[in-house]
């Protein structure tokens, strides 16, 4: 099993390091420059800030320049919010998106394995037919129209939260609901279609006939089985809930990492760009590394070693 | 077994009550001492050195003193203790300074000015503003690296009195000095910071009204507390001053809806359309102007001025502005915008010139002239049908905006085939800069309140002349503003007024209208008021 990690750990960085080359040619495609005053600068003064950012150089250089960078763990600066560097910027704008993310992941699966069970073992039952409306509303309405909705319902009208705001707990929950909808609607659905498959089992079956009682085999045998393909979704899932809220942080006005990174690809903030790319590319990597090590946990049957072999 | 069961299903019940109930009143509670206000996006740089954009202008103009400050449409001496006249013929300005203190208690000197000029224009620091310097002896020089940077010609006569030697009169220049760009800098503070100055409010010191406090770039919040230690403190009534970004219009107009916000600011489009009806909407006037370029050296009918004047009249410009930008537009049929520069003799704003009102028919919309004027100028350059493309930003309001000037376009002018080329701004201006476009929706802010802002920028050989526009006559009477009549304020004038009639009469660009600003203010907040170089003075703002 450690030797199975090492070496995904190594496949990581290779994989981080491809994104990277890849990322950085593609970017400089981008038309433009990213100075904020091209259009007031002579091409005299341009070429003067051009040179300070290193962005005189050809194209190759730049890149051995910014992968020498890379290996030191130095991103570079932004050049929208000059001289800022790139980790500091991340930083500070990752832990609202991480923290509603989190919030809205926790909340949307606890909710959705427990719909999703409650829907199985009370199949073809109202609880059923309930269980799966919610689900299928969860994935079905947009977040940031759930989010206008509860904006405008529980807190311009009502007044239980704040409208809008990055300033205590209170300002998280209406964005954590917002995102908790479709976790919650993708996971009771995984939930309910694998534990119908498992309750129907011959070693469900088994276990009821030793006398345990419903509760036993739900909790005991068919819950454990069934998270396996709830897990599988769940890595990816994180990943984009806590990086892809752009539009819900825009309606509460939380300062997230989606929009800084939409806003760096407008302005041609190359450093920016490739920072994010690498981070959010790390992210979806570790979350997917974390997952295929969960499975071992969950069914120890498919646990790795061996070098990998199963 | 079975109280295990009921308590887990309760879980998420006790999670969503908890979520619910824990949070109290979100009702918010109004100070007097305390104004909040809207803005469209964070603070980029608090570095005057650097900063390049309204806001973080915004933030140094609360936060800092320059020689001048505006106070509405009047400039007032702050740092510098009275309004200086030029000597030399014009060439040199000798400022005597008030005894001012940074927030720190260190006096501010005229070795502050010094050493923040002499930085901006340093090729080292790569501002993206040291052109503003041009006209300053040795500027242009030290910014392309050819002179060293204490030939500048700025000097410290002594600890309160600041001399500047330009190489030619600059007619504007005490405009120029409420710049964030020309604010003084304590040199310590700057110099301990090194690269991370302006990027955090920890260790910066200010000589302004407010002081920001615990604030990192890139916060979507920040704060402005009263700095008492500001020459004029007496008259600041406000404590503290809060910014907010938002993003949403909705969300915006539910801050301000729920008072959480006193002034929401840059309404645009659908939502200003919508409150628009609210007695506290109001519009603030920039001086800023949307154009459309024609690109004469690509496709050379735009060389024939039936073609041109034909564009101009085929579009209602009041219908745009009613239907497309919720009223946040103002009409104009020159270049230069209203409400920002005044006759220096009769105070008459420059759009009022009797010789400039009657220009406003060639901007007014005639469906038969145009459409007269374009088969004429079909004719005259032998083509039988014409078709371009009109590039432009991609912004929501930029697309509409420009799907409704090709619809109307296409309708008035038969035989023309308009296609829209919405490209983000960066992509836009690059397009611009390097000739590849047939028509451009271009704008101008006026880097400074003087008509030779707009001007310049259409004369021959000019680097943002980006259609190739040439008129000799223009660029004699714009020259002539900036050299031989720089000095005399009626003839200048008059220059100016001259060279804005020629390119109006031969529609060397097509006006689109002029940008007001869309705010709601609620009705206790007093002298917020926009100052011509677009700019709000928050020193004599209060709440009541």
């Amino acid at each position: 099993m450690a030797k199975y990690i090492l070496k995904r750990i190594l496949y990581l960085f290779l994989t981080l390091f491809i994104i990277a080359s890849v990322t950085f040619f593609l970017m400089k495609l981008l038309p433009g420059t990213p100075f904020t005053n091209q259009n007031r600068l002579s091409p005299g003064q341009l070429k003067i800030v051009k040179a300070q950012y290193g962005l005189d150089q050809p194209v190759f250089i730049q890149y051995l320049r910014y992968m020498g960078g890379l290996f030191q763990g130095n991103l570079g600066t932004s050049y929208q919010f000059n001289n800022e560097p790139v980790t500091q910027l991340i930083g500070q704008r990752l832990a609202p998106s991480m923290q509603i993310g989190a919030q809205a992941m926790i909340l949307g699966t606890v909710l959705g394995i427990l719909l999703g069970a409650v829907a199985a073992i009370r199949k073809n039952t109202w609880v059923d037919t309930l269980a799966t409306f919610i689900s299928i509303l969860g994935l079905s309405i947009p977040s940031f129209v759930l989010a206008v909705l509860l904006q405008f319902y529980l807190a311009f009208k009502w007044h239980i939260y704040p409208v809008a705001l990055w300033d205590n707990f209170q300002s998280s929950v209406l964005p954590t609901l917002a995102l908790a909808a479709l976790p919650l609607g993708n996971v009771a659905r995984f939930m309910r279609t694998e534990m119908v498959d498992v309750m129907s089992s011959d070693y469900i079956e088994l276990a009821k006939s030793k006398g345990n009682s419903n509760w036993q085999v739900v909790t005991k045998h068919a819950l454990r089985n069934s998270l396996i393909p709830v897990v599988t979704i769940i890595g990816p899932m994180a990943v984009s809930v806590m990086t892809g809220s752009m539009v819900v942080e825009n309606i509460f006005s939380i300062p997230g990492i989606g929009e800084q990174f939409v806003k760096s690809i407008t302005t041609n903030d190359y450093p920016t760009i490739m920072g994010l790319t690498i981070f959010y590319s790390f992210l979806l990597i570790l979350v997917i590394l974390i997952v295929d090590i969960l499975y071992g946990f969950i069914d120890p049957r498919i646990r790795l070693g061996n070098g990998g072999k199963e | 077994m079975k109280k295990k069961k009921y308590l887990l299903a309760l879980i998420p019940l006790f999670g969503i009550v908890l979520m619910l109930s824990g949070c109290g009143s979100a009702t918010e509670k109004d100070s007097k001492t305390t104004l909040s206000i809207s803005s469209s996006d964070v603070i980029a740089s608090m570095d005057s050195s650097i900063n390049t954009d309204v806001i973080g202008g915004q933030g140094l103009t609360n936060t800092m003193d320059g020689l001048y400050r505006f106070d509405g449409k009047k400039l007032k001496p702050a740092v510098a203790n009275s309004m200086v006249e030029p000597t030399n013929d014009g060439k040199t300005y000798t400022y005597k300074l008030r005894h001012t203190k940074w927030s720190n208690g260190k006096p501010v000197t005229a070795g502050d000015f010094v050493y923040a000029w002499r930085r901006t224009v340093d090729p080292k620091t790569a501002s993206q503003y040291a052109y503003i310097f041009s006209g300053v002896k040795n500027a242009d020089d030290i910014s392309a690296g050819k002179k060293p940077v204490n030939s500048l010609g700025v000097k410290a006569l002594d600890k309160y009195t600041l001399q500047v030697q330009l190489s030619d009169p600059i007619p504007y220049f005490n405009q120029l000095m409420a710049n964030a760009t020309f604010f003084p800098q304590y040199k310590p503070a700057v110099e301990k910071a090194g690269k991370q100055y302006g990027l955090n409010s920890a260790g910066m010191v200010f000589n302004g009204p407010f002081k920001l406090v615990n604030w990192h770039v890139s916060d979507n919040s920040w704060t402005q507390v009263k700095n008492n230690k500001f020459w004029d403190a007496k008259s600041v009534k406000l404590k503290k001053v809060q910014y907010y970004v938002y993003k949403d219009p909705n969300t915006g107009l539910n801050l301000y809806d729920s008072n959480r916000i006193n002034r929401l600011e840059k309404i645009g489009g659908d939502t200003a359309r919508q409150v628009s009806g609210y007695k506290t909407f109001s519009k603030d006037k920039f001086a800023s102007t949307f154009y459309i370029e024609m690109n004469r050296k690509k496709d050379p009918f735009f060389n024939n001025e039936n073609i041109r004047r034909a564009i101009s009249l085929s579009f209602n410009r009041t219908q745009l502005n009613k239907n497309v930008l919720g009223n946040t537009a103002g009409f104009t049929s020159t270049l230069i915008p209203s409400g920002m520069s005044y006759n220096p003799k009769t105070g008459v704003d420059f759009t009022k010139d009797p010789a400039i009102k009657p220009l406003a028919s060639y901007s007014d919309y005639n469906q038969k002239l145009a459409t007269k004027l374009w088969k004429k100028g079909l004719k005259e350059t032998g083509q039988k049908n014409l078709s371009f493309t009109l590039l432009g930003d991609d912004t929501d309001t930029a697309k509409k905006q420009n799907e409704y000037i090709q619809g109307q376009m296409e309708k008035n002018l038969p035989g023309l085939k308009l296609t829209l080329n919405n490209v983000p701004f960066k992509s836009r201006l690059t397009k611009s800069t390097d000739g590849d476009f047939d028509m451009v929706v271009t704008a101008w802010n006026a880097d400074y309140p003087d008509p030779y802002s707009f001007l310049q920028l259409f004369e021959t050989g000019n680097a943002q002349n980006n259609g190739k526009y040439s008129n000799k006559k223009f660029d004699e009477y714009v020259k002539k503003s900036a050299t031989v009549d720089a000095n005399n304020k009626d003839a200048r004038w008059n220059d100016l007024v001259q060279a804005t009639k020629i390119l109006t009469e031969d529609q060397g660009v097509v006006m689109l209208y002029q940008y007001y600003q869309a705010n709601l203010t609620r009705p206790n907040v007093k002298n917020y008021r926009v100052s011509p170089n677009g700019m709000y003075n928050l020193v004599t703002a209060y709440k009541n």
